[in-house]
């Protein structure tokens, strides 16, 4: 049982062996950042506890706006990439494929310099 | 069309059993996890943007069919997290765990360990709601 069909040889780095990587390393920081955010304000805190006044609170302290922003940038470049893996099953045309990269792409900028500005500026009141 | 009917009939005709399994919850996790999530950097954007409309975005998110979603979203997390975790060892350290005996002991594990994460976490979710939605349990 020990046969294997996969490649011996690396292929060579490109875009799509980055993303690979990307996933894969990118994961391990979101099995921890991710999880614990689940646990923390779904199961510990509890979103009837949040509010404006809790997330002012919470940004007060910048060891939680690092956190919060290193979620923002491993986690939604991760779906985006997963998104892009799961839309390549059904889309094969190259030409299509390269609209999708875009669209995602400018999606992911837009969305996440949106939760940038957010992190940054605080809770305005 | 037909590239949308060749991968669905794979993803579900396939039979793979656990390896298979593990795949679909993944990827099913995996989407269900970013949609929320880009709402989500939505929701909390508006404390910056347009702090007044925080609360019903949160008002939303307290209602009881989304204390069920969340529940969901939940066990989203923890399986994709703990399934990654395996799948990012064993491409990135160990790539001879890759055969099927393996895969399948592991595959168990993995939804093992999801579980207990995850049952204890429903648990306190819905006790949560029975008090804050239902004025149960002394709420």
């Amino acid at each position: 049982m020990t046969t294997s069909s996969r490649p011996l040889t690396k292929p060579p780095r490109n875009y799509e062996t980055i993303a690979w990587s990307w996933m894969r390393y990118s994961g391990f920081g979101l099995v921890i950042l991710a999880i614990g955010h689940v646990i923390l304000q779904d199961v510990i805190v509890g979103v009837h506890a949040i509010d404006l006044d809790y997330v002012a609170q919470r940004w007060s302290s910048i060891g939680w706006r690092i956190y919060d922003a290193l979620l923002l940038a491993l986690a939604f470049a991760h779906g985006m990439n997963g998104l892009r893996q799961v839309l390549n099953d059904f889309i094969h045309q190259p030409r299509w494929r390269s609209v999708l990269n875009w669209v995602l792409l400018i999606f992911w900028l837009v969305i996440t310099t949106i939760g940038t500005i957010a992190l940054i500026g605080g809770v305005r009141k | 069309m037909s590239n949308l009917l060749t991968a669905l009939t794979g993803y579900l005709g396939y039979r793979g059993r656990e390896g298979h399994l593990a795949f679909l919850l993944h990827r099913i996790t995996g989407l269900g996890t970013v949609l929320f999530l880009t709402v989500h950097i939505l929701d909390t954007a508006l404390v910056y943007f347009f702090p007044p409309l925080y609360a019903d975005a949160i008002g939303v998110y307290r209602s009881t069919l989304f204390g069920i979603a969340e529940i969901a979203l939940v066990f989203c997390v923890f399986y994709h997290g703990i399934n990654g975790l395996r799948i990012a060892i064993f491409d990135l350290f160990s790539a001879r765990s890759w055969n099927i005996p393996f895969s399948r002991t592991s595959v168990r594990l993995t939804l093992g360990i999801t579980l207990i994460l995850w049952l204890p976490a429903t648990v306190i979710m819905l006790r949560n709601l029975l008090i804050y939605n239902f004025g149960l349990l002394g709420g």
